[in-house]
């Protein structure tokens, strides 16, 4: 059984179709890596998987279940998504943040208990904002943010991660380091579904890729078959060379 | 007693007419008025000039003829258009609520008869003055003769504090500069804002209590039973709270404040 | 701890102000009179800051409220109507007004799937005089009613108690008891969705129905105030700003908090609109004394 599974997935706003009879899966594990050109359907695509958006038509399971039969609430206990950028109009401080990764399993006046802080705790730590604890969360750089808002996800316990361009606006730094964080996780069982503008990035990371090109699925495979001259020339309209990477020897694009 | 009055109301009605009836005067019977208040309406007809007015406002409801006459608005918006069309001879405007009006027509040179009466004695003035004006001065002179004699000050020694109401939201009361003022000091009472000098000022209700009237006059629909914190006021505990009395009677500066007077001294010296 | 001390006993100083201060020397009934007055102006005070400190959030806009968003006058027109129509305040029609309003408001701001928090007050402005001319309408076919219409304008808390509408205040106090209780349990949405709704929409929470509620309730309280004491202007715009910087951004702190600072905000207006006078002013006009000079701050900021 898939993580999710979507099938014949239609979706449209007014009459421009976004996403064009897509079927996908995200199997138990995986590290799987979206790309596309802007405004290929590859966000909304990701909101689908997670229920913030509805399809049209086709359905989506979360673990053999239709997603749209169960609550919002259920689904974020199974699913956490972390969008591209958060603006935080409130200046919480960076635990409030955390714990507010919390809230699918709290009922109304339920206080906090031991196991949320105990999740939080371990949430923090993972993304390694621990020593930000205290601080307001806007006085952090976009980088350090961002790991907050991992961490929240991470609170919230969920089996499945999916990340809107997570390093995008973010040096190289802070790119290795949520990249690397991302691989540890998946590591721990997490599944997750990454939505990338960066093909070199995807294609270090990424156990597999799925290309997504005018709303249809172009390709799906590993980065080694998937990304190539040919691919980029049809989808980019762009003239590349591609090498190896000489540690992990995954395709990487140069212009 | 009560018959007495009856009989002092007949024959001043009497009196009144004979005036209208038989006074000779003449005026130019093609001279225009447009009038603006619903007083000085009322006032026309009791000089037998209604036939002159050839615009009035929708307010002015009395005599039962004024209402046949050609409106040009309300009180507070008329129709200046709808006023140069019946090309007057005179406009009789109300200050201070019909300024923006009053500067319109003068602008068109349209001449104006300013009706703002304050006290009892302005009312008399102005029926004197518009009597001059229409060339009916003697016909003026009997009805304010009329109105004196039947609004005589009460001689007592037993002042009763009144407190008139206008409005309950805001409570809106009437000070020193009104014609009511005095025709509640004629009857015998005085009013317990007699020392606020705006005419119809906004009071609180901390004031009222203070100041305990014995007799309170409502000149709106509501109720003044079951307020909180009035329930020891004299007037109320005493039961001598009046609503029902005509509003046209006593705040319409014209010939019918004779019956207001009539039930104000009624009630007072009850 | 030692904040939440400070604000009940300025809030305890406020009402004993309320009830001291006057024209008159204190005896039992002033005393009955000044104790509605000030059950009134905390009652008030406190909802109109409590529905800004839920709009604020809900809209994640610091410069929502129920007078800039338009509901308040939303209130007053329907009122007005009432005033008009039947000669009374209608507590339904103000409801429905504010309601109204408030969707046309929230409609003309909404895009697919998220709201333009600029368009949300220009849309309420352009709502607000809209309100005002069809309540300048009523004044001028009215005639009668137009100091009580005027008076319900600017807001006033020195009205008359009495049978008819001592009804509706208890429904008030009541009413605005139990929504505050039940209001209080989204103090969790309304610090998520403070950070966009998508993320309050992937932490789990039904936004439409979120909304929905909030906006309905907040609705109801501001229809229900304003028909007892007009639209009060700028205290759901303060005080929740002020709650904000005593307490910090969470709202299980916000929502209490600006309750009783809007309560001891509108008991100080008050005793001063009665003070600065000889004559009795409408609160509305100190609290907007005070508001827009605070509002033009926020904005420029």
């Amino acid at each position: 059984m898939n993580a999710l599974e979507a099938r014949s997935i239609q979706f449209y706003y007014d009459k421009t179709q976004i996403i064009d009879n897509i079927s996908m899966s995200l199997s138990r594990g995986e590290f799987l890596g979206i790309i596309g050109p802007n405004g290929a359907g590859k966000s909304t695509m990701l909101r689908l998987l997670c229920g913030i958006l509805r399809p049209k038509q086709g359905e989506i399971q979360l673990f053999g279940k239709n997603l749209h039969e169960q609550s919002q609430r259920t689904i974020a206990q199974n699913i956490a998504f972390v969008p591209q950028e958060t603006h935080f109009a409130l200046n919480f401080s960076v635990e409030d943040v955390v714990l507010m990764g919390r809230y699918p399993y709290k009922r109304p006046f339920q206080p906090e208990d031991q196991k949320d802080h105990t999740a939080v705790e371990h949430a923090m730590n993972a993304a390694n904002v621990e020593q930000f604890r205290n601080r307001p969360i806007n006085s952090l750089s976009s980088g350090e943010r961002q790991r907050v808002v991992i961490a929240r996800a991470l609170a919230q316990a969920p089996r499945i991660l999916l990340l809107d361009e997570p390093t995008s606006h973010l040096d190289l730094h802070h790119q290795h380091t949520i990249m690397e964080l991302l691989e540890r996780l998946n590591n721990e069982g997490i599944s997750i579904a990454v939505v990338h503008h960066d093909l070199n990035l995807a294609s270090l990371y990424c156990k597999n890729l799925i290309l997504i090109h005018a709303g249809k699925i172009y390709a799906e495979g590993k980065p080694a078959g998937l990304l190539n001259k040919k691919m980029v020339r049809e989808v980019y309209g762009i003239e590349v060379t591609i090498v190896s990477h000489p540690e992990k020897n995954v395709p990487q694009i140069f212009l | 007693m009560f018959l007495h009055r009856k009989l002092f109301v007949i024959i001043g009605c009497l009196i009144l007419l004979g005036f209208i009836s038989c006074a000779q005067e003449h005026t130019n019977s093609s001279y225009r008025v447009v009038s603006l208040s619903p007083a000085m309406t009322e006032m026309l007809f009791s000089l037998g000039a209604g036939d002159k007015i050839v615009g009035v406002t929708t307010y002015c409801d009395f005599p039962p003829q004024a209402r046949k006459i050609r409106k040009v608005g309300d009180f507070s918006n008329p129709s200046i258009e709808r006023i140069v069309a019946l090309k007057p001879d005179l406009v009789i405007v109300n200050l201070p609520e019909q300024k923006r009006i009053k500067s319109e027509l003068d602008k068109l040179e349209i001449k104006t008869f300013i009706s703002s009466p304050k006290s009892l004695q302005d009312i008399y003035k102005e029926l004197a003055a518009i009597g001059d004006t229409l060339g009916l001065r003697r016909r003026a002179d009997s009805v304010i003769n009329y109105m004196k004699q039947n609004i005589q000050t009460v001689r007592t020694s037993d002042r009763k504090s009144v407190y008139v109401e206008i409005s309950p939201k805001p409570l809106i009361t009437i000070g020193a500069a009104t014609f009511l003022n005095d025709l509640i000091n004629a009857a015998g009472g005085t009013n317990i804002f007699e020392d606020l000098e705006k005419d119809y000022p906004v009071v609180g209700q901390e004031t009222v209590i203070r100041r305990n009237p014995e007799i309170i006059i409502l000149l709106h629909p509501e109720d003044a039973s079951g307020r909180t914190g009035w329930q020891n006021i004299q007037a109320i505990k005493n039961d001598r709270v009046f609503k029902n009395l005509n509003p046209d009677h006593l705040m319409r500066p014209g010939p019918r404040l004779v019956d207001g007077f009539r039930e104000l001294k009624r009630i007072i010296n009850d | 701890m030692t904040k939440t001390i400070a604000i009940i006993i300025i809030f305890l100083i406020a009402i004993a102000l309320g009830i001291l201060v006057g024209p008159t020397r204190l005896d039992s009934e002033i005393l009955q009179l000044r104790l509605s007055r000030v059950v009134l102006g905390i009652f008030a005070g406190g909802i109109l800051a409590f529905c800004g400190c839920l709009l604020q959030g809900l809209f994640g806009n610091p410069l929502v409220e129920p007078y800039t968003l338009g509901s308040a006058s939303g209130a007053a027109l329907g009122a007005s109507l009432g005033i008009f129509l039947f000669g009374a305040i209608s507590p339904i029609l103000a409801f429905l007004g504010s309601l109204g309003v408030g969707f046309f408001v929230y409609t003309i701001a909404r895009i697919e799937g998220g709201l333009l928090r600029d368009r949300l007050i220009l849309a309420g402005v352009v709502m607000s005089f809209l309100c005002s001319s069809l309540v300048m309408i009523i004044m001028v076919l009215g005639g009668r009613e137009l100091y009580e219409i005027l008076y319900l304008l600017m807001g006033y808390l020195g009205i008359i108690i009495n049978a008819t509408n001592r009804v509706m205040i208890i429904a008030l106090i009541a009413i605005s008891i139990g929504l505050v209780a039940f209001l209080y349990r989204y103090h969790r949405e309304l610090d998520i969705i403070s950070q966009g709704t998508e993320t309050a929409a992937g932490l789990g929470i039904d936004i439409q129905k979120f909304s929905l509620v909030v906006f309905f309730s907040s609705a109801l309280l501001v229809g229900l105030t304003v028909s007892i004491v007009g639209a009060i202007g700028f205290v759901g715009l303060i005080i929740p700003h002020v709650s904000k910087l005593l307490f910090g951004p969470k709202h299980i702190r916000n929502l209490g908090a600006s309750f009783l600072l809007g309560a001891t905000f509108l008991l100080f207006a008050d005793t001063l609109s009665r003070v600065i006078t000889v004559y009795e002013l409408p609160v509305g006009v100190v609290t907007s004394l005070v508001g827009v000079p605070f509002f033009i701050y926020l904005y420029k900021r």
